[in-house]
């Protein structure tokens, strides 16, 4: 797992949190460091630079009570506060009608147990599986799939599909994985790209099934790479 | 009544209530500060520094929270450590951190001083005969 796609998990967890939780109103993880490692999908844009600054030095001089855990500020019109999760902290501001069992759960559950799984996920990855340029994504547009045989078969151009078999020993392709912008992934069969008029244009085309489970619509970008077992490469 | 007036007696009523929660168990002092002056007492000595530290970063960083993530007015600033928590409160003008135990209930606390605000109109007499009663170890520092 990349870094790019653990902070598009990341990313997606704080935003299908928000969705649970609509008073939430800005949600992000940072280092203390000070480098924000994913922050939700929001309505109105907030200067985090000005306040992971000041977060750093209130990091470094709650040394002092032993480190920081949380910080809480309640206000009359919300709410905002910082949980160490790991190695990182979640920040997240919420309105006055936010329910503080589902902040308190966002902080203290389900994003912990993210962290960990896609951390463990990452480590795994290191120790097993060295990224290679061979396997490394390619940008597609993507292009609907239709007809009685469209199954759950995506198609590229066939060019590309010669590519990446070229580039790892010529295995044989015939599955993909694909990611959108949003995090979401899917691995399916692939094929190239049998009618003319759509080769040679950077497309993918996707049956339906598959763009319900990526949450997708034509004419998207998404990220393609062959998925090839490890024994293979 | 005049502001100065109005001013001085919320302190008094302050200092009246910090006392209260200053002999709770788990507590470890406190610090109460406005423009002109700083009262502290806390059990050690060797951290008044750092923590006076600690309690202006917090109310800072929660002034800087509040106004860019639209909080309104601060009602109360919490930091809890592996060791100890603060709580802080911007009292009119005085400002106030408790430092505690992490199992000291901190929302107690909070509510026995933001009913500061409202006894404000209690006689002022029975405090000032409090007041002569304080603990020896509060240090005044004028600022």
């Amino acid at each position: 797992m990349s870094e790019d796609k653990y902070a598009n998990a990341l990313r997606a967890t704080l935003t299908e949190v928000r969705n649970i939780c609509p008073p939430i109103t800005h949600s992000f993880i940072f280092t203390k460091e000070g480098k924000i490692i994913a922050e939700a999908e929001q309505d109105t844009e907030v200067s985090t630079e000005i306040t992971l600054h000041s977060f750093q030095n209130l990091i470094e001089k709650a040394d002092t009570i032993g480190g920081l855990n949380t910080f809480v500020v309640n206000g009359n019109k919300g709410m905002f506060q910082i949980s160490r999760v790991n190695n990182m902290y979640l920040a997240i501001s919420a309105s006055k009608k936010a329910d503080m069992t589902c902040i308190q759960s966002a902080a203290r559950v389900i994003v912990p147990t993210i962290l960990k799984l896609l951390e463990n996920k990452l480590l795994e990855n290191i120790v097993s599986t060295p990224t290679t340029s061979a396997t490394s994504y390619q940008n597609l547009t993507t292009e609907n799939l239709t007809g009685l045989f469209a199954g759950e078969t995506a198609q590229v151009d066939n060019a590309v599909l010669k590519e990446w078999s070229k580039n790892l020993n010529n295995t044989h392709i015939d599955e993909i994985e694909i990611e959108t912008p949003n995090g979401k992934t899917a691995r399916c069969k692939v094929k190239p790209i049998s009618e003319r008029e759509f080769q040679g244009k950077g497309l993918i085309r996707i049956p339906e099934k598959i763009y319900r489970v990526l949450e997708v619509e034509k004419g998207e970008q998404v990220k393609v790479k062959p998925a090839v077992p490890w024994r293979e490469r | 009544m005049s502001a100065k007036d109005k001013s001085e007696e919320l302190l008094a009523i302050l200092r009246l209530n910090l006392e209260n929660v200053r002999h709770r168990e788990g507590v470890i002092g406190y610090i109460l500060r406005n423009s002109k002056s700083a009262s502290v007492d806390i059990n050690d000595s060797t951290k008044i520094v750092d923590y006076a530290m600690l309690s202006g970063e917090s109310l800072e960083t929660g002034d800087m929270v509040s106004e860019i993530f639209q909080l309104g007015s601060i009602n109360s600033v919490v930091i809890e450590g592996n060791d100890l928590k603060v709580l802080s409160l911007v009292i009119e003008d005085q400002h106030v951190s408790i430092f505690m135990d992490r199992k000291v209930d901190h929302n107690k606390i909070c509510k026995e001083l933001d009913s500061t605000k409202h006894s404000q109109k209690r006689n002022a007499s029975s405090i000032q005969s409090n007041e002569e009663n304080q603990e020896q170890n509060e240090v005044e520092i004028p600022l």
